[in-house]
């Protein structure tokens, strides 16, 4: 299993950005990452030369497209066929994800919480959903130092609410990138765990983000683990309820190597939390010199649990990585 | 020889927000090329006052209690509100692409080889095509487009 580094939301010319595959591409391998997924507005022509942009660059193209409805933007990844957004009115977006499932494809929330109609019609999530385990995945970190933003933070909130009424959904960041403008702000890059079969890194990738195995970062890679007497759990996996027990040990891993020299969060004092639906669980200072930090944390009525590394970045004091959950079945099952 | 197949004027008011208006047209001999040319104007809302009191309600409705105030304080960095209508192409058979971007005129083509960025190339088919206008926003009180289609025959 492998962690890679993955921009999730990006455009062309072929809707509403202004780069080609090929700039993007470069761009995104400059800033360290792997892989990027192409989500265009309402089309997947932008995929076109797909081919030939891997190879020239050795990144991996994700197909994908963002529905640019009326109610809601929706982020979808891994299928290669059109799947219509425009039949999709208010109360649709349950038949909605089933045909991008129908398809191969996953769907995730964009920026659910950026200001709608008439600045921005769609941009604000109004579809109701009826079935939040159908949805894969929220972007809770839209643009560029995410973290600090306050829709975003919102975003993340609702994710953690969902996670506490016993939904399991991802948690991802996308850029949201339109054109190779120069930023100085941190960027924010979602890590998937891919697996060691044959298939391709996009089939790969879609299953990681499928299953949970997602971590999101604006710097160090940081993961996490339960250990257990029967097994050792990592991001995205449940702990069935026969081996549930009444304490685990986690085991938090900061990677301060990842995307060498594309970042550098100086005196960050960085601290780590692991949240859960209990609320928060542990915490330690956490710095370079140390790479895993393990912690004793209660089994009974555990649900979920997370790992935040925070840390002062451009004087602010904000969340600088976080995990996907690791899931507990509940004890009455 | 180009062919008009579809020439149609609309007049469409902020109710019209959200609402898809669809042309079927057929097409009567295979191959050749698509021309689509579409225009809408006004593209923004030129009243500030008017301008003002739609954002007033936008952060209303989307954030927070909270951050209203601070998100108002900077309310001009939303203009100018923009009218957007997108357009998306359907052949008999298949999905033709969309072309999702800001500008209110645009000069369309799909061919069997080429495509405007957004559409799909591909033989063109005989049969009955549909082209849609998608009114994501109308900020104006009224907005007029204009959508003329043509047939270049091969
Ligand atoms: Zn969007
Ligand atoms: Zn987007």
């Amino acid at each position: 299993m492998r962690w890679t580094a993955c921009e999730l939301h990006s455009h062309t010319f072929h809707s509403d950005g202004r780069q080609s595959l090929l700039e993007l591409a470069e761009g995104a391998k400059s800033l360290g990452f792997e892989c990027v997924a192409l989500t265009d507005h309402n089309t997947m022509t932008g995929l076109e030369n797909k081919e030939r942009v891997e190879s020239d660059t050795g990144m991996t193209i994700i197909s994908g497209m963002e529905w640019t409805t009326f109610y809601g933007h929706m982020v979808t990844i891994g299928l290669t066929a059109f799947v219509d957004w425009r039949p999709a009115g208010p109360g649709d977006i349950d038949a909605g994800i089933a045909r991008v499932h129908a398809a191969g494809g996953i769907a995730g929330m964009a920026h659910p919480f950026r200001i709608g109609s008439p600045m921005c019609t769609g941009c604000f999530w109004e579809f109701e959903i009826s079935d939040w385990n159908a949805l894969d995945y929220i972007e809770v970190w839209s643009g560029t130092f995410p973290s600090i933003k306050t829709d975003n933070a919102r975003a993340f909130r609702l994710w953690t609410e969902k996670l506490n009424e016993g939904y399991r959904i991802a948690a991802t960041s996308g850029r949201d990138w339109h054109a190779q403008d120069r930023t100085e702000e941190p960027v924010s890059v979602t890590y998937l765990l891919l697996d060691d079969s044959k298939d391709g890194v996009t089939e790969r990738a879609v299953r990681a983000l499928a299953a949970g195995r997602a971590a999101v970062t604006m710097g160090p890679l940081v993961t996490l683990e339960l250990r257990s007497e029967t097994g050792v759990f990592g991001i995205g996996a449940c702990v069935p309820a026969q081996d549930r027990s009444t304490g685990y040990e986690a085991v938090a891993t900061i990677d301060f190597g990842a995307r060498e020299g594309k970042w550098a969060f100086p005196d960050a004092g960085y601290t780590l939390a692991l949240t859960s639906n209990l609320g928060v669980i542990g915490e330690a200072d956490a710095s370079e010199e140390q790479t895993e930090y393990g912690f004793d944390i209660p089994g009974d009525g555990l649900l979920w649990v997370r790992a935040e590394l925070k840390g002062t970045v451009r004087g602010v004091r904000t969340t600088i990585a976080f995990t996907n959950a690791i899931y507990a079945d509940s004890d009455q099952a | 020889m180009k062919r008009l197949v579809l020439d149609a004027e609309g007049l469409v008011q902020p109710v019209c927000s959200k609402t898809h208006i669809a042309y079927s047209f057929h097409l009567a001999k295979p191959g050749g090329k698509l021309w689509i040319d579409f225009a809408y104007e006004p593209k923004n809302l030129e009243d500030r006052e008017r301008s003002r009191e739609l954002i007033a309600a936008g952060v209303e409705k989307y954030t927070e209690p909270a951050q209203r105030e601070l998100v108002m304080d900077r309310w001009e960095s939303f203009l100018p509100l923009k009218n957007l209508i997108t357009v998306s192409v359907d052949d008999p058979a298949r999905h033709r692409g969309a072309g999702h971007r800001h500008d209110p005129e645009q000069l369309l083509q799909l061919g069997e080889e080429e495509a405007s960025p957004g559409f799909v190339s591909g033989e063109l088919i005989e049969g009955l095509w549909r082209v849609t206008l998608s009114l994501h926003a109308i900020v104006t009180d009224d907005c007029r487009y204009r959508l003329r289609i043509h047939h270049e025959e091969a």
